[in-house]
Parts: structure tokens; C-alpha cells; sequence
């Protein structure tokens, strides 16, 4: 039943609101990967069943939500209560018959299930009140973990549409683009070009033929920010991009989902098919003129088909490799049309943008940095997951704050941010502000959002050799000095890790790293140096250990490290014993242990479980 | 327009690229994955020039290739600049790691005083003089067939026909073998026989004086894509060139 | 070159033109566990796209084989949070436990295992997926158990 005009929509939203006010209580069991992977899904089942065997009708008062992560991925699976804010962690379906009698129908708190603040030791029993939560402020994720993403009428009632209808209504294409450029926001996809300026040279293209492009590729290794929003909140992401074609003038428009996100394609889809059966997209929508309709479009493994013209040529069905960006893709994108390509994120932020006014997004954040920026907050952290914060966050603030420092007693070494085109930052660095320039000037980059803690236990010549090993195997392969630079980088960094390394070595890797950013197509091999350099340059005393001490004192490197144990301090627990994969540790219990230098392989697990620091790493 | 080229100014034409420009003002530009007859890639990075725009502050510019830079108004170009050379030699170095054999790398190489690569040499390749530089797919996709493409990504790119596997799509006519800057790619040719991507053809003998001509899958493909007879292909170059020098005697007065 | 009923019935449901390549070569993926080699000259002329090219873009994408994979697809995710969570040793361990590298399929053909990049679910790392099923906090006594379970 497609809604023929705006007034059909108001009357439409205003019986979705009414209907969401009628609902007293609401569960909210997040369903995303982590959760799910933990047994959220049995979680949900078990409460449908309870709710329905008990006669609590779900419909009517009471509605189940199977939302989109959460964000604190460590403590899954997750359920939240509204409107108590009732927070529980590490759900079970055992756990669910007491849930029901105890907090859904009483609204009583069950102590074990709260989350318990490490420092304080005391549980918390709102969401609101959890360290992780408090200092967010969730723009992109507004509706991740809170709606049912499938749900086309619960996102209406909840506000939803209601900035396209505005722009649609009450505001020219050439409104909408001022709105965007006084919002200042800029892409959330690494680039962080201006997203008004982007759509405006687009819009002013001779061409009438224009595309809309939603880049979901999210291929930087430890970032999930896109694959939760795009299975959290499929409808903020695709009212983002309608927005956007109505002020380009765009009539076809794709989003790019990464292959390993089946999930997102599967929500995106459905969320497609709803919004078309409403006249939300496609002919005529909501009965004005204009026409707008998307396609998804899945990668086929292929990091370099995050960068947009790699992109672009994959959608048109041929390999990813890059065109030089002389000419941009505002000007000759997509089938050599005027194309618009932003992030996931970039676009979930327009409908917020429109709705409260760009000047208002400008309000929050930095001079140049405006707005939030999701993270995904994992490594040597505690507590991992999503993070959303304003722009001007200092790293400390989100690691220690919201993260709760680094877990197991370890020290805080670096925090790697931007992916494989980005930097470690040290301990020196942690009063860093998150903004794009910041970042870069300090030698990272903001990225997608991927923010990686280390701790002493990591080392940083392996982490540059991993993210160089990486970028061989995604180089397309086009033009030399990728394809042939980053591979005699990752040769150089391995003999470094094997003890093979001399100064030489070095002075070939700042070479090299010369010519992968003067020389190399594209962005990827333009910025593949970065994590060489920025660990040289914070970091250097740790490669020159590796090459003139033959030493790796975090004991990753396995040529370069024993694990020795210290007799005075162990105390024969034999838990080292019982974890070492080539039972090389010999000892009764209650002795000293001794490890067999012969057979260890250096693997470090002794070292890890071992609570009496009776381990040494030489 | 005009455009400057190592201070010089120079006629250019909207829509052309630097390499065009330059080419004729007489100016010297490397490039090996360039070739006249099919569109740039810009893979090779040979070709990189430091550029300053119009409006641009004095000291910033940008390195960009040539062979695809569009050439504007009060564009300035230094195509040997110190930052050029140093990057022209480092592309040099990897090249000529992966393909130390390569005459034109090896020319290249010596011109910026690279004798010898400061990185490890190439082993075992397939086809060691292959520096991935596409013309020969540019070329047999746009102009002749498509049988052979580049294939895999990254370190493990390659180039041939799919599966590496003789494939009668390809119609042995050399037109990638010969437009190969490096020679890269192995021909066998008897006199009667000849065989690329391992596949061997007859050669057809010429009608007047029994040369090797082409191959009978080459000579039917032009007769499909001209129309025109066979036995107009079924000659060999000195003689189709002594016929035509005879027509043109017979009708020049 | 017959076209198998699968390929027929794939190839309908896109339009003939270059953009369907990838998205029918997802689904052939899908449907076959791996390309059929037999299948690359009708998807050429579906497409429209010359048999070479075909070629071409199924080896640049890492979606695609043309080895068939296991029943059992075991990967170990290499992302960067899984990496520093130790994600390398536990693939060399089960490596070693299967007797093969990562990217080749078992004797028995029963199991393939994989290296991948980054799954996006950072939160858990170090993560490793037994086909659809995630498993969080991998451990190695997990494998075992997968493995117990009639993986192999």
C-alpha cells in the first residue's frame, strides 16, 4: 500500500507513534554477531517461548525486539529493559524463566546478570549508568540495539522518514545541499572529504545522468562500525542515501556490501522491499516527483574494492583495480557518470542532519571535525565493542574511560587507528583528540574507525609486518610499486622478525616507503607505508633491538625470545603446564617448572596464563 | 592552451593528456606500459612528472603520470626534477629485481645509475621479462579477440589465456607478442609452424611465393571483420608490396 | 558447452550485461561450493563478457575457486584484533592438527580451511567460523570440539 502523498505519510507516522506509545514494556535482545555468536538467538527463542507460555502477550504492551549490536560485544549476549533501562549481560536461556517472573513482570533487578564495574566492584543495574555507555554519544548508532531493524513501522513511529519527508516537502535539492554544507560533515569512511562539497561538484556536473553509491565495503581488518549499522539500522542508512540522490539528483543508486556481511544484505534487502511496498523508494515517492531506487551490489573479496573507483568498477562487473583520481568521481565515476560515493556511515548521519539542522551537527566536535565518530574499540581492552563519541575525545578518554584501560595487568603500549593505511600511536600520545587532522599530523589517520589497542605483549615490528603482509595479498596488482614495493617491504620486515635484519634493512624500508607514497596509483598503495612508518617513528628502539640485540622483548618474534622461568618466584601451580601445546614444561607440582628450550616454540601461553610473573621473557 | 614544460611553454589541447603535449614539443618522457594504439593504464609509473597547478601555492606540487594527466590552463610541469629522478629509480630498482633480463628495463635501469637492482632477483618465473605493464590484454581485448587477460591479484598477477591453457579463441596473431615492450612473450616459429600460449598453428603459405603468411584462424578472423577475400590475405607482405608497387606502376600515368 | 539446469536458472535471474558478472558468480559460488569450470563459457555469453575476462575477474576476487571446498569450511579470522588476540598461532595449530595449509581442503575432501580477512565481529576476536556458525573467544580446545562434533 504505497503512501500517495505527504499527508498519507503524516497520518501513517502518526498511528506508527501511537502505536509505539502503547507499548508499556520492551525487551531488547541484541542480535548482532557477537551476541549471536554467544547464544543470544537461543536467548530469544527461550523468552518467545516463556512469554508465550506465561500468556504475556508480546503484541500488545509488551514488544521483543531482536535489535542490531549492542556495542559491548565482551559481555554478551546482552538484553536490555525499557523503560526501567534494566541492563543485563552474559544471558543464558537458562536464565530466562527468572528473567521473565523477576524483572518483566516485577521489574526487579537480578544481581548476577548486572554488569559489574571493575573498579568500584559494584553492580550497575541501568545502561545509563554503565562507564561504556555514559560518555557516548550515539548519533550514527541512534537506533542500533534499540529497534527491531526489520521492522518498517517501529522505525516510523520512532521518527523515522520524517526527515525525507521534510526534504522532499518543505526543501529544494539545492536546500538540502546547503544543510549538509553547513553541517560540515565529513566522509566517515577514512577519507574524511567534505560530504556537501562532494555532493555540490556532483550536483553542478553537465551530465544528467548521476549516481548515488553507498560504500559498505568495510574491509580494514578490526573495524565493524558499518556491518552493525547496516544490519542495526538498515532504514537510517537507505533514508541517508535517498536524501542524498533527491539533492544530487540521482535516479539509481547502489550499496556495496562486503561479502562476509550476508546478514546485512539480508536486512538491507528486506528493508528495500518495505520501504518500496510504501512508495518510500522507487516511482513517484511519497508522491512527488521524485524517483529514486537502489540495488545491492556484493564484493568479492577484494580490500582494494573499498577504495571508490576500485569500487565503482566492481559494481560494473570487472576487476577491482583503481583509476588514477586525476579526473574525480564526481565528474566520471560509475559507468564514466557524475557519481556520489560516501560511507555507511556518512549516510546515516543525513537523516539526524536534516531533522535537527546542520548548523546544530556543527555544534558538536572540533573546528574541523564535526559530529561523532563510531568506533570499534577491540585489542588488549577490556571492554571491546562499539564505541560512538564526539569529535575532540581524546584516546585516553575512550581506552581508559569507556574501554577500561588494558586487561590482565598488562601495560598500555599503542593504539593503532585508520587500518592498513593508518599508524601506531604511543602512550606520549594518548591526550591525542580524535579529528581527522589531529590523527594525521600525529602520523595515524582517523580511517574507517578502527581503533586497535596493544599492549606490551604485542610487537610492533610484527604489527607492521602483519599489516604489510596483508597489503600484499590485496594489492590488485596494477601498477609497481605496490605490487612489487610492498613486497620486497614484507620480505625486509620479515628478515627483521627472523633475526636476519641489519641496518640496511632499514635504510631499504625508508626507501621503499618513499616510492609507495610518491609513486602508487592509488590510495591504498599511497598510504601501505604508513604502518612501517609510524612504528619507526615511534618505535624505532624496538627495531633496532630486533636488528643490532637479535631481541624481541614483547616475545611475539619467536627467533628472538626464550621464555625462561624464574625457580624463585614459581610456585608449581602447573598451570603453565597445562596449556603448553608441546608439553615442554616439565615439573611436580608444587616445584619449580622448567621449560625444555629444546621443544618450546616460543608460543608464549606460559607466559600469558602465569599469575606469579614467574616467566621471563629473555 | 599554453602549458609549461620545464619553463618552457608549450602548445596543448584540451582533452589530451601531458605525455601527448610534451611528445610533441619534442620532450623526453619515459614509459613502457604506454602504447599508441590502446587506451593508458598507468601502471608502469615511468612516465611520473611533478605538476603544479594554476592557483596553487609556489612550493606545492604533486607527482602524477603523464600518460593520464589531463592537461589545463597554467598547468606547470617539470618532467626531470629531482624528486622525478629519485622516483623514476626507485620504480627502476623493483623492476629490475623482477625482471632482470628485460633489455628495455635494463636501458632504463643504467640511465639513472641502476646496474643492478639493490633488491633480490626474480626466480623461476613463468615469464621472467613480463613486467605486467598490460599492453598485450589492452591490446588483443580492444582490438582482436580477447583470449588472453591478466588474471589473480597482487604479487601472484599474471598474464596468458584463462587456466593457462591453449584456447582457440587465441587466432596466433602476435599482435600481443609484438607490441610487448619486453619481448616477454615466447613465440615459436618453424617456417611452417608457429606457437604462443601453447597452442601451435599452420602457417598459411602465401598463394605467390609459399612465405609463411599468417595463421588460418588469423586469416579467417579478418575475413569476418573486413568482408573481404581470403586470398587478399593469403599473400605474404613482399609480395602483396611488390603487387601493389606493379598496380601503382600500371596506373600511375 | 551444455548448460546445467543450477546455471540456467541462476543466469535468469540477471540481466545479460557485465554489472550481473560478480553476483552470478556468487551465486554459482554458492550453489556449487566452487565455479565449475564447465560453467565459465555460458556465463561468458550470458554477460556478454568475452570468456578470458570471465576468467580474469573470477581469480582477482577472493570470494571464488575453482578447487570445490570442503562440506566444512573452518576459517580463522586474520583481522587485526584477532591477530593480536593470537589468531596466528591458532591457525598454525590447527594446521597442524589437519595436516594441511590454510587455503587446502582435507584428503577426504570433508574439510577446507581458510585464512580470511577481517569478518567484522571484533568484539569477540580472535574469531573462527565453522560455515555459518560464529565461535567467540576461539580456543583451541574449541577445535576439538567442532571437530568431535563431526567436522571431520
Amino acid at each position: 500500500m504505497k503512501i500517495a502523498n505527504l499527508k498519507e505519510f503524516e497520518v501513517l507516522r502518526a498511528d506508527a507513534e501511537a502505536a509505539q506509545k502503547k507499548i508499556r514494556k520492551k525487551i531488547l535482545v541484541c542480535c548482532g554477531t557477537g551476541c549471536l555468536a554467544a547464544g543470544s538467538g537461543k536467548v530469544a527463542a527461550a523468552l518467545r517461548a516463556e512469554l508465550d507460555r506465561k500468556g504475556l502477550d508480546v503484541d500488545v504492551g509488551l514488544k521483543m525486539n531482536e535489535t542490531g549490536c549492542r556495542g559491548l560485544c565482551e559481555l554478551g549476549p546482552l538484553v536490555t529493559f525499557e523503560p526501567s533501562g534494566i541492563f543485563y549481560k552474559s544471558v543464558k536461556a537458562s536464565d530466562v524463566a527468572e528473567i521473565v517472573e523477576k524483572t518483566i513482570e516485577r521489574d526487579e533487578a537480578i544481581p548476577r546478570l548486572l554488569y559489574r564495574d571493575k573498579a568500584s566492584k559494584q553492580r550497575v543495574e541501568t545502561y545509563e549508568e554503565i562507564p561504556f555507555y555514559k560518555s557516548q554519544t550515539r548519533w550514527a548508532l541512534r537506533n542500533v540495539g534499540l529497534l527491531d531493524p526489520k521492522d518498517i513501522t517501529e522505525y516510523i513511529g520512532s521518527g523515522g522518514f520524517t526527515a525525507l519527508a521534510k526534504a522532499l516537502a518543505t526543501m529544494t535539492p539545492e536546500e538540502v545541499l546547503g544543510e549538509v554544507e553547513t553541517a560540515k560533515l565529513r566522509g566517515r569512511g577514512g577519507g574524511g572529504f567534505d560530504a556537501g562539497r562532494k555532493w555540490r561538484s556532483c550536483a553542478n556536473a553537465k551530465e544528467d545522468e548521476r549516481y548515488l553509491v553507498c560504500n559498505g565495503d568495510e574491509g580494514d581488518p578490526g573495524a565493524f562500525m558499518d556491518r552493525t549499522i547496516m544490519e542495526g539500522d538498515p532504514y537510517g542508512v537507505i533514508e541517508g542515501m535517498v536524501i542524498a540522490a533527491y539533492a544530487i539528483g540521482a535516479k539509481e543508486g547502489f550499496i556495496y556490501v562486503r561479502q562476509e556481511y550476508p546478514l546485512a544484505v539480508r536486512h538491507l534487502d528486506a528493508a528495500l522491499g518495505n520501504m518500496r511496498g510504501l512508495g518510500l523508494l522507487g516511482e513517484t515517492i511519497l508522491g512527488t516527483e521524485f524517483c529514486f531506487d537502489i540495488r545491492i551490489a556484493r564484493g568479492g573479496g577484494a580490500f582494494v574494492c573499498g577504495e571508490s573507483s576500485a569500487l565503482m568498477r566492481s559494481i560494473e562487473g570487472k576487476v577491482g583495480e583503481p583509476r588514477a583520481k586525476y579526473i574525480h568521481g564526481t565528474a566520471k565515476g560509475l559507468y564514466d557518470k557524475p557519481t556520489v560515493l560516501n560511507n555507511v556511515e556518512t549516510f546515516v548521519n543525513i537523516p539526524l542532519i536534516l531533522e535537527k539542522g546542520g548548523a546544530w551537527f556543527a555544534s558538536t566536535g572540533t573546528e574541523r571535525s564535526k559530529g561523532t565518530k563510531a568506533f570499534s574499540l577491540v585489542g588488549k581492552v577490556q571492554n571491546t565493542g562499539l564505541v560512538e563519541v564526539p569529535m575532540g575525545t581524546s584516546l585516553r578518554e575512550i581506552i581508559f574511560d569507556i574501554g577500561g584501560g588494558v586487561p590482565k595487568g598488562r601495560t598500555f603500549k599503542a593504539v593503532q587507528t585508520g587500518g592498513p593505511s593508518g599508524g601506531c600511536l604511543p602512550a606520549s600520545h594518548l591526550d591525542t583528540r580524535v579529528d581527522f587532522d589531529t590523527l594525521t599530523e600525529a602520523g595515524s589517520m582517523m580511517g574507517s574507525g578502527g581503533m586497535i589497542v596493544m599492549d606490551d605483549r604485542t610487537c610492533m615490528v610484527d604489527v607492521a609486518r602483519y599489516f604489510t603482509k596483508f597489503l600484499v595479498n590485496e594489492s590488485c596488482g596494477k601498477c609497481v610499486p605496490c605490487r612489487e614495493g610492498l613486497q620486497q617491504m614484507l620480505r625486509l620486515l620479515t628478515e627483521i622478525c627472523e633475526g636476519a635484519g641489519t641496518l640496511r634493512h632499514l635504510e631499504q624500508i625508508e626507501g621503499l616507503a618513499h616510492v609507495l607514497e610518491k609513486g602508487s596509483l592509488c590510495a591504498l598503495g599511497k598510504s601501505a607505508a604508513n604502518p612501517v612508518t609510524s612504528t619507526l617513528r615511534y618505535f624505532r628502539d624496538e627495531y633496532l633491538e630486533h636488528i643490532e640485540g637479535k631481541k624481541c622483548s614483547a616475545g611475539v618474534c619467536r627467533a628472538l625470545c626464550r621464555f625462561e622461568i624464574d625457580e624463585e618466584k614459581c610456585t608449581g601451580c602447573t598451570l603453565c603446564t597445562s596449556v603448553c601445546p608441546t608439553a615442554c614444561i616439565a615439573g611436580e607440582k608444587k616445584t619449580p617448572h622448567e621449560i625444555d628450550q629444546e621443544a618450546c616454540i616460543q608460543c608464549g601461553s606460559c607466559f600469558d596464563v602465569c599469575s606469579f610473573n614467574a616467566i621471563r621473557i629473555l | 592552451m599554453k602549458i609549461l614544460i620545464n619553463g618552457r611553454a608549450v602548445t596543448a589541447f584540451n582533452g589530451e593528456t601531458v605525455l601527448t603535449a610534451a611528445r610533441r614539443a619534442g620532450v623526453e618522457i619515459p614509459t613502457l606500459c604506454h602504447h599508441e594504439a590502446v587506451e593508458d593504464s598507468g601502471a608502469c609509473r615511468l612516465c611520473m612528472v611533478e605538476i603544479r597547478e594554476a592557483g596553487w601555492d609556489e612550493d606545492w606540487t604533486k607527482l602524477v603520470t603523464a600518460c593520464l594527466f589531463p592537461v589545463q590552463e597554467g598547468l606547470v610541469v617539470q618532467t626531470d626534477s629531482p624528486e622525478v629522478r629519485r622516483t623514476r629509480k626507485e620504480i627502476l630498482e623493483l623492476l629490475l629485481a623482477r625482471s632482470p633480463e628485460a633489455e628495455p628495463v635494463r636501458v632504463l635501469a643504467a640511465e639513472y645509475g641502476v646496474e643492478l637492482s639493490p633488491y633480490p632477483e626474480r626466480e623461476d618465473a613463468e615469464l621472467p621479462n613480463c613486467i605486467l605493464c598490460g599492453i598485450c590484454t589492452r591490446v588483443c581485448q580492444a582490438l582482436v579477440t580477447g583470449a588472453i587477460t591478466m588474471s589473480e591479484r597482487g604479487p601472484d598477477k599474471t598474464v596468458g589465456p584463462p587456466f593457462g591453457e591453449a584456447t582457440d579463441v587465441c587466432i596466433g596473431c602476435l599482435a600481443c607478442a609484438s607490441s610487448c615492450p619486453t619481448d616477454a612473450i615466447p613465440v615459436e616459429d618453424t617456417g611452417t609452424t608457429r606457437t604462443i600460449w601453447g597452442r601451435t598453428f599452420d602457417l598459411v603459405p602465401c598463394a605467390i611465393c609459399g612465405a609463411p603468411t599468417g595463421t588460418r584462424d588469423q586469416i579467417d578472423w579478418l575475413v569476418k571483420k573486413t568482408g573481404r577475400a581470403a586470398a587478399d590475405f593469403e599473400i605474404c607482405v613482399a609480395c602483396k608490396t611488390k603487387a601493389t608497387g606493379e598496380a601503382w606502376h600500371r596506373i600511375s600515368w | 558447452m551444455t548448460t546445467t539446469p543450477d546455471i540456467a536458472r541462476i543466469l535468469d535471474k540477471y540481466p545479460e550485461e557485465e554489472a550481473s558478472l560478480i553476483e552470478i558468480l556468487h551465486d554459482v559460488q554458492l550453489a556449487h561450493r566452487h565455479i565449475p569450470k564447465d560453467t565459465l563459457s555460458a556465463i561468458a555469453a550470458h554477460t556478454d563478457v568475452p570468456l578470458s575476462r570471465v576468467f580474469g575477474v573470477a581469480t582477482f576476487y577472493g570470494a571464488f575457486s575453482f578447487e570445490p571446498k570442503g562440506e566444512t569450511v573452518v576459517k580463522c579470522c586474520m583481522g587485526t584484533a584477532c591477530h593480536v588476540r593470537g589468531a596466528g598461532r591458532n591457525l598454525e595449530d590447527m594446521e597442524a592438527r589437519l595436516g594441511i595449509k590454510a587455503g587446502q581442503t582435507t584428503a577426504d575432501g570433508k574439510l577446507t580451511l581458510e585464512a580470511v580477512n577481517c569478518v567484522g565481529a571484533c568484539g569477540i576476536a580472535p574469531v573462527v567460523t565453522v560455515n555459518e556458525k560464529v565461535l567467540p573467544k576461539f580456543r583451541m580446545t574449541d577445535f576439538d570440539k567442532i571437530l568431535g562434533e563431526g567436522g571431520k
